[in-house]
């Protein structure tokens, strides 16, 4: 079994060299139509994703525009175990695909270690995401890691009969309206909710209002020298507490840990009236409230805009046919092709053409209300502005953080200046 | 147990031609070839596991150890040599601790239950029953249902809020239990997971050594005007002792490694906000492929190692003094 | 003792034809004091009891509670995915095969199955065979270090598996098997614990003057073990086949990270029907019924070898 495998890699990476030393890189990657390389080799290229991206049409269409490739899709179920994966071959040092699927949260991470993947700039694709998607995956040095696939763009999903009940407007226009640009007018208008006592809480978690807050803010947890500021940095503190006190003082939060098993039924007994959505929620949120009527989404977002999750396509440096790879990844994230997959399944994407599809802007969802979902998360992608520095103690930081708010929100054994404390003690054992 | 002691001794003289008309030749050679089969073959026997584990996992123990002596990131690779610094480090941080108290307190909370409950069970299972096949392989079906189900099963039996046992709880007029927030709560749940799946399995264990004790000792002890109780505890229990041995250090082993359970009792898998369940395979877990230190996780890989070994070995005595003691009555 | 005769008199013919059976199986009367394996289930006391209300209530109680889960997973298997978050009837729905047939198409199941079968069987039946040697030799064999390799044994099943994954990984890489079905076999073909059982079953399940006496006949090493050691460990035997390969089929880590999409095995092919932002769960879980159906089986099957080998092993420990 194993070994008909090898020869094959064996005789196609012997190829690619080959055809690579002869100038096989200086093939620019179309951004569209067909390539139509004939004369090569036959090639196995692996690709690794998680979670749905939409790839397995197009990785079909692919395989007939170039008949000597032949793809191999390996699937994570989540991207925890994709992240555990891509660690243990990173630190395996053999057994990645050819091209690796990664989460912008480890971008962070990855990027102190640009040697391990190859670079993928490339004049063809220049300008093809928008500013923050690609800044993100660009080093100091220039070296981009990867190449955007789909994004977050978050909005704000509520609940209109709950508003019904609670007398503030339904309507979309009205609700953007009411619920402002800022958190603050947020907040208030939570007041206003919540002050109607009619049962229900303003917003589901703390986390991901948190987790939204600090995308805006200019500097998080550590200085582009590495230090590590989280404890100092008045804005993280600020922010934790501005948190904590609309979900706790003003009781604004319904107190649930975002995926639990206390959160998927909270939808069910409409225990809170919003939640800041970014596309690829919406599905969540029609599963769990099944039954349930009266969600719509609103063309806003709190302090502008904000964007949760998104992917890249990396290429490591492991791999036997980084040219081909890399290829295929810059098809696989055009527009045309990110489209098709947004039509699959629901991946938003993070091109800018892409933003002014037809097929994307035209697209509605109906169990929220016929809302034209394509086009407000089109709008809400172009509002998201920079995000702040990501370190490589990014991931453990933002984990210690959300933690210390679990911590007050949903356990609530801790108050907000004991579970600082903790927070604290848990950034300095990084 | 000196079989070959015996058998070499009978050699040169050893009987083979009068034994019912069967004719061995017995050449010097193969006298000899017999002798240096008896002294190898026992090696010979037990080599194919300590090659497999050699490599499978002894490389692994001491790549472990090498690793716990470096600064080594899991994607950076090999950094500095700084001796123990990672032991010293780890031993000092209260997290470690934290998961030491809560490794020991799952694997007490469900291994001693276990014990008591898969003899008692074993106990019922002794009877002339009718169907016997059906009530004991029925117990061993927890064994072999999937994790993923056993995890939606007991995060919605013990949610928070909207929890089935919180919402009997209630109903009943006492207060809901903050399964997810409360340090020992979240043991007693993670300790009921794992029991459920491995009661069955010991019981059938000591059912097999129950079966076997005979039944005149019982009718001794009856006509020397025992009460049932006073049976069980006085001749099963002490005739168990090696199977109970064995259980006890198998499930030793097993409970302080415990990573399964309490990573699929929330959806982050961290071991609550507090690190309220946080075992020390989950420790390691974080530390490694989290906080991606490799050289910490193997520093605290190798704690819980001698940790085991320490605690297996006591465990190992008590439970020979416990059962003596019930023998010598 | 309790003689044939007796258990003829009090638990009918056929416990006295089994027990005879049995009897004469292992090797003789009058071997050791516990020959007689009643399995005619006499009470405490000699006088045969039936057992009564008790007995059957508690055992239906444990009974119950092992078989829920699996229950509760076919309930929601038979349902849709709201089924979860709306709370589940307590009736099957009719949805089951509708699951099933998602099962099929979203996973390459049938292929899964084949290499679980595979995967387990080869491991269950490699680490019978090489426990019951290594278990023959701690037991009855004398050699120099006997003792302190078996606590050695016992002492490996103290190392932490997490960290182990990164350096297995880089063996199975060297040896070139990352992604073929051998990375998953080759780990398990001996345990620890298989090894540990089967001494402690051997120690008393097989007397001593056997051995001597087909040494005396002329065997070898590898026929005494052969002809004797291996028939008397059968009851054991049988029961770490089981558990192994039950383990084996359920075990979802390492194969995960070391085999690929196009060869799982069935956890790992079951894990991928929760690839997506809102997993839906009944189909997860008629997929982790289908999954357990062969294991059911199996138990049907082997049940009643099974038991008494249960009954048999670690028995007189």
């Amino acid at each position: 079994m194993k070994f008909p495998r090898k020869l094959a890699a064996l005789s196609a990476s012997a190829a690619c060299l080959t055809l690579a030393l002869s100038g096989c890189g200086a093939d620019a990657p179309k951004s569209s139509g067909p390539s139509g390389e004939t004369g090569k080799e036959p090639v196995t290229l692996t690709i690794a994703t998680f979670n749905e991206f939409g790839y397995e049409d197009l990785i079909k269409e692919y395989q007939t525009l170039n008949p000597n490739v032949t793809i191999q899709h390996k699937k994570a179920a989540t991207t925890n175990e994709a992240r555990d994966n891509l660690t243990t071959r990173l630190a395996a040092g053999s057994g990645l695909s050819d091209i690796e699927a990664i989460e912008v949260d480890w971008l962070s991470e990855l990027k102190q270690y640009p040697d391990k993947f190859v670079d993928l700039k490339d004049p063809a694709v220049e300008g093809r995401w928008l500013d923050w998607k690609a800044k993100a995956a660009t080093t100091d040095d220039g070296h981009l890691i990867g190449y955007g696939t789909d994004s977050g763009p978050e909005a704000v999903c509520y609940n209109s009969s709950l508003f019904k009940a609670a007398g503030l407007p339904t309507d979309r226009e009205s609700v953007a309206k009411m619920l402002g640009t800022s958190w603050d007018s947020y907040f208030d208008a939570g007041k206003k909710f919540v002050g109607a006592k009619t049962g229900p809480a303003w917003f589901d978690s703390a986390g991901s209002v948190y987790q939204a807050m600090s995308n805006q803010l200019d500097k998080a947890y550590e200085n582009e020298d590495g230090s590590v500021i989280a404890a100092d940095n008045p804005a993280v503190k600020d922010t934790y507490t501005k948190v904590l006190d609309a979900s706790t003082k003003d009781n604004l939060s319904a107190h649930l840990s975002q995926w639990s098993n206390d959160w998927v039924a909270g939808f069910q007994s409409q225990k809170f009236a919003t939640t800041l959505c970014p596309g690829w929620m919406l599905g969540v949120i029609e599963g769990n409230a099944a039954g349930v009527k009266g969600w719509d989404v609103a063309n806003v977002f709190p302090g502008g805009g904000g964007n949760w999750g998104g992917s890249y396509l990396t290429v490591p440096t492991q791999s036997k046919h980084q040219a081909e790879a890399k290829k295929l990844a810059a098809w696989l994230t055009a527009p045309e092709q990110q489209i098709k997959a947004f039509t699959a399944k629901g991946t938003f994407p993070s091109q800018v053409q892409a933003l002014s599809s037809e097929a994307l802007l035209s697209q509605t969802n109906a169990f929220f209300n016929n809302a034209p979902t394509g086009k407000i998360f089109a709008e809400r992608a172009k509002a998201v502005g920079a995000s702040p520095f990501k370190g490589p103690k990014f991931f453990a930081i933002n984990d210690a953080m959300q933690q210390a708010l679990t911590r007050v929100d949903v356990d609530k054994s801790d108050d907000a200046a004991s579970s600082w404390t903790k927070f604290l003690a848990a950034v300095k054992s990084l | 147990m000196a079989v070959t002691d015996r058998v070499r001794l009978q050699g040169p003289t050893g009987g083979s031609t009068d034994d019912g008309g069967r004719s061995v030749r017995r050449l010097a050679f193969s006298q000899r070839l017999s002798r240096w089969d008896v002294k190898i073959s026992p090696y010979l026997y037990i080599s194919p596991f300590f090659l497999l584990f050699a490599l499978t996992g002894l490389f692994p123990l001491l790549y472990t150890g090498w690793v716990s002596l470096h600064n080594w990131n899991l994607i950076g690779g090999q950094g500095k040599f700084v001796g123990f610094d990672n032991f010293g480090f780890v031993l000092g941080q209260p997290y470690f601790w934290n998961a030491v108290g809560n490794t020991v307190s799952i694997f007490l909370l469900s291994s001693v239950p276990q014990v008591v409950l898969a003899l008692l069970i074993a106990a019922v299972l002794d009877a002339n029953l009718r169907a016997r096949t059906f009530w004991r392989m029925g117990v061993l079906v927890p064994f072999v249902v999937a994790p993923v189900a056993v995890g939606l099963i007991f995060n919605n039996l013990f949610a928070d809020q909207f929890g089935l046992v919180n919402n009997v709880l209630q109903a009943v007029g006492l207060d809901p239990v903050r399964w997810h927030s409360d340090q020992l709560a979240s043991h007693l749940a993670i300790a009921t997971m794992v029991n459920f799946r491995w009661l069955g399995y010991n019981a059938l264990i000591f059912l097999a050594a129950m079966q076997a004790i005979p039944r005149d000792v019982y009718e001794a002890a009856t006509i020397d005007g025992a009460g049932r109780l006073r049976q069980f505890l006085s001749v099963t229990v002490p005739m168990l002792r090696p199977t109970v041995i064995f259980v006890a250090i198998t499930s030793t082993i097993g409970g302080l490694q415990i990573f399964d359970e309490p990573r699929v009792f929330d959806q982050s898998g961290l071991g609550g906000a507090d690190r309220q369940w946080q075992t020390l395979t989950m420790y390691i877990w974080e530390l490694g492929w989290g906080q991606r230190n490799f050289g910490r996780a193997s520093a605290v890989a190798w704690l819980l190692f001698l940790m085991i070994v320490l605690i297996a070995l006591t465990n190992f005595l008590l439970t020979r003094r416990i059962a003596n003691q019930g023998d010598r009555s | 003792m309790s003689s044939i005769p007796m258990i003829r008199q009090s638990a009918g013919a056929g416990a006295a034809r089994n027990a005879e059976r049995r009897l004469n199986r292992t090797g003789g009367p009058g071997r050791n004091n516990s020959t007689q394996r009643n399995d005619a289930g006499r009470g405490r006391g000699g006088a045969v009891r039936r057992p009564g209300v008790l007995t059957y209530g508690t055992l239906t109680a444990v009974v119950l509670a092992s078989l829920f889960p699996l229950y509760w997973s076919f309930l929601v298997g038979s349902h849709d995915s709201t089924a979860l978050s709306r709370g589940i009837p307590l009736l099957p729905g009719g949805n089951f095969l509708a699951n099933a047939a998602k099962v099929f198409d979203s996973i390459p199941f049938w292929k899964a199955m084949g290499n679980s079968i595979l995967v387990s069987s080869v491991t269950a039946a490699s680490v019978v065979v090489f426990s019951t040697l290594a278990g023959f030799a701690f037991a009855k064999l004398r050699f120099r270090g006997n003792k302190a390799l078996l606590v050695f044994v016992i002492a490996t099943m103290a190392v932490p598996t997490q960290l182990g994954v990164v350096p297995l990984f880089i063996v199975m890489a060297k040896l070139g098997w990352t992604g073929s079905l051998w990375a998953v076999i080759f780990p398990g073909l001996v345990t620890a614990f298989g090894v540990f059982w089967m001494t402690q079953y051997l120690r008393d399940a097989l007397p001593d003057e056997l051995i001597e006496a087909v040494r005396m006949d002329g065997a070898s090493m590898i026929q005494a073990f052969w002809y004797v050691g291996f028939p008397a460990a059968r009851p054991a035997a049988a029961m770490l086949a089981l558990f192994t390969f039950v383990a084996t089929w359920t075990n979802f880590f390492w194969p995960f990270i070391v085999l690929d999409p196009s060869n799982p095995t069935l956890p790992v092919a079951l894990q991928l029907l929760q690839a997506a932002h809102f997993v839906d769960y009944s189909v997860v879980l008629a997929g982790a019924v289908l999954a357990t159906v062969p294991l059911l089986l199996l138990f049907i099957a082997a049940g009643r070898q099974l038991v008494s080998g249960i009954m048999q092993g670690a028995v007189k420990g």
